[in-house]
């Protein structure tokens, strides 16, 4: 069954051609195709997910090589959670995308291979081979960004090229120094010769911190993050919800592959400096990126910069680095990017049937478009991490791990992002349901949600409010599953502590 | 942003000779530098990324010499579109019907072929520059539609 871990690459990516092809033949195919090949994907993920968890990692090496010189892909817990969250993420926003667009065939090609990008990414035990995806989920992702009509989405999508290119090529001069260093690409050949190299070697370190700061780029860590919210506020809202739900994720899995997998527990140990700065950095994203984010007044740049802060979260399990929070990151990482994406699909859903993009506009939105704005509430309150919902049993488990570790000063920061969290959602679900609204034309006083059947095509699809709904249910319905996930991700996070 | 009523002016096609006679004297050169690139990609340095730009510049060089609508209209935009893809899913076919063989993905050596390795290795240079050549084509007519005209490109 081993094969399938090579297919998780090469289906989208053939998925992608068929769509180019079949675009020359016929306009508007590509979204079938993307469908097909992306459920495909799906079960691919999920039979790997299922071999995988709880039990032995997968690992393949392309093309029958033997491990230090060919490429390996492993696939373990963590790897096989991110390959099926980029699966069935990337198949929900085409419900939506369907009816919202972009419908260009273009678009679908570029999609199929950002998911390839994704996929590759999540499951390559190799560190150029994790450069080359990273390279292949930047351009697209870039791509799409601009892929909006006018000059916003494109100004923003040459934005994230400039600074994206930055963080890819620090990794890449980050990689050389490793290879320099050890004269090995693969992941877990790179680990022990590091150790043998000496942890206090000037090439080890410039490689660790070069690459931890070209990761920071794509995550969007506080100070450079500047790509991020032009990027998400300029995108289509299927494309803003597709990135914020899966790019920066996959990136910040990257880090924890790389500070774990191939420097490891003991580096961390011999280097405090290096703890330090994820620690600061971590801090920092999240005080920042919640300040920001309250003074927002456009709904799409105040979900961009809660991910800022959100993503400090994760920055700071990897820098406390033991099985809870690390357990912990793994499960917000995956419940972000639900919660998240749903966000922006609301936020896009809720503008097409009003026009509301301000936080201000959604005054009174509850008598407007209830679907929306009910499922925007939902997630708001999973993210802010109430009981049932999974942005809680996240957090939870971050917190636990940092008390654990007596990393105090992120314990307290960690809470505080909660109350922080609360104030930049709290303003708006309040004016959704306690407010009326200001203007009483609105855009069109028949476009409510369902109430449309008379038009030639409705603005909002059963298939977007569905999508938006799905999501809502999912984040409250996964944590219930979520503690139980951790137990079986255990052996996993274990193994790449010891 | 640039409402600028003086626009630049714009560099007109120039129907000169030398160049065209240049041009049609060198083309089936640089076209076989670019095979002889691409088929040196398994065992000395070449390869399908530098023989397809090669193979690319020579689509450039007939624009370049014929202009630029001229060449566009020859070729039209289902040739580049077309390699691109046959490049990728002769790439793909290679990696999976080595698994179908029995074999890893891209594990040359279960074809039944005289020194499948070194020969798989050359097809899927081959595809690699079937990919580059298209794109580079391609690339080529869409920046020049933007400098040349305004008028949509929808490809």
């Amino acid at each position: 069954m081993s094969d399938l871990a090579p297919l998780l690459v090469a289906l989208p990516v053939f998925g992608s051609v068929v769509a180019l092809l079949a675009g020359l033949a016929r306009d508007r195919v590509g979204w079938a195709v993307a469908v097909l090949t992306l459920v495909v994907q799906t079960a691919v993920a999920g039979t790997l997910m299922a071999d995988v968890l709880g039990s032995e990692a997968i690992r393949y090496v392309v093309g029958g090589f033997t491990v230090p010189i060919g490429i390996e892909l492993v696939v373990d817990g963590l790897s096989a959670t991110i390959a099926l969250l980029v699966a069935v993420v990337s198949l929900g926003v085409l419900a939506y995308a369907r009816r919202a667009g972009p419908r260009s065939n273009a678009f679908y090609v570029i999609y199929l291979l950002l998911v390839a990008g994704l996929s590759g990414m999540s499951i390559t035990g190799d560190i150029f081979n994790m450069y080359v995806f990273l390279e292949i989920t930047g351009l697209t992702a870039y791509a799409l960004v601009a892929s909006g009509d006018g000059g916003r989405s494109a100004i923003a999508g040459l934005k994230y090229l400039l600074v994206g290119t930055v963080g890819a090529s620090l990794f890449l001069l980050g990689i050389g120094f490793a290879y320099i260093a050890t004269g090995t690409l693969n992941m877990g050949d790179l680990a022990t010769q590091l150790a043998e190299v000496g942890y206090g070697s000037p090439l080890v370190l410039a490689a660790f911190g070069l690459l931890v700061v070209g990761l920071f780029v794509k995550i969007a860590v506080f100070p450079l993050h500047t790509w991020q919210p032009a990027a998400y506020a300029g995108a289509p809202d299927s494309v803003s919800a597709f990135i914020s739900a899966l790019v920066s994720t996959v990136a910040a899995y990257a880090l924890i592959r790389i500070v774990f997998t191939v420097f490891g527990t003991e580096f961390l140990a011999a280097t405090p400096l290096a703890s330090t700065v994820l620690a600061a950095g971590a801090v920092v994203s999240i005080v920042v990126g919640s300040l920001l984010a309250v003074s927002q007044s456009e709904l799409k740049r105040m979900l961009a910069y809660s991910s800022v802060s959100q993503f400090g979260l994760i920055v700071g399990a990897v820098a406390v680095g033991n099985v809870v929070a690390l357990t912990g990151a793994a499960i917000h990482l995956v419940g972000h990017a639900i919660m998240k994406g749903g966000l922006f699909l609301a936020v896009g859903l809720v503008n097409d049937v009003t026009g509301a993009r301000t936080v201000d506009e959604y005054a009174g939105l509850a008598k407007r478009s209830p679907v929306g704005a009910a499922a925007f509430s939902v997630l708001a309150v999973a993210m802010v991490g109430v009981p049932p919902a999974v942005g809680f049993v996240g957090k939870w488990y971050i917190a636990l791990g940092a008390v654990e570790a007596g990393a105090w000063p992120l314990v307290v920061v960690i809470f505080a992002s909660t109350l922080l969290t609360l104030a930049y959602f709290a303003r708006v679900v309040e004016r959704i349901y306690f407010r009326d609204s200001t203007e009483t034309s609105g855009l069109a006083p028949t476009a409510t949600d369902g109430g449309e059947d008379d038009a030639p095509e409705p603005v909002v699809s059963v298939g977007m409010r569905a999508t938006v709904v799905a999501a809502a249910v999912v984040a409250v319905a996964l944590g219930a599953v979520a503690a139980g996930y951790g137990d079986l991700l255990e052996p996993t996070i274990e193994g790449l502590l010891s | 942003m640039s409402a600028d009523p003086v626009e630049e002016p714009q560099a007109p096609y120039v129907e000169s000779p030398i160049i065209m006679t240049t041009v049609r004297v060198i083309t089936p050169f640089v076209f076989t530098l670019g095979l002889f690139v691409m088929f040196h990609g398994a065992d000395s340095s070449g390869g399908g990324f530098q023989g397809g730009v090669i193979v690319g510049t020579v689509v450039l060089m007939l624009g370049i010499a014929f202009g630029i609508e001229t060449t566009r209209d020859w070729i039209g935009t289902t040739i580049p579109v077309g390699l691109v893809g046959l490049g990728v899913v002769a790439f793909l076919l290679a990696g999976i019907g080595s698994i179908l063989l029995g074999g890893a993905f891209l594990q040359y050596d279960v074809y039944p072929i005289y020194h499948a390795a070194k020969y798989g290795m050359e097809f899927v240079e081959l595809a690699i520059g079937l990919i580059v050549a298209g794109v580079v084509t391609g690339l080529f007519f869409v920046i020049a539609s933007e400098t040349t005209d305004d008028k949509e490109v929808d490809q």
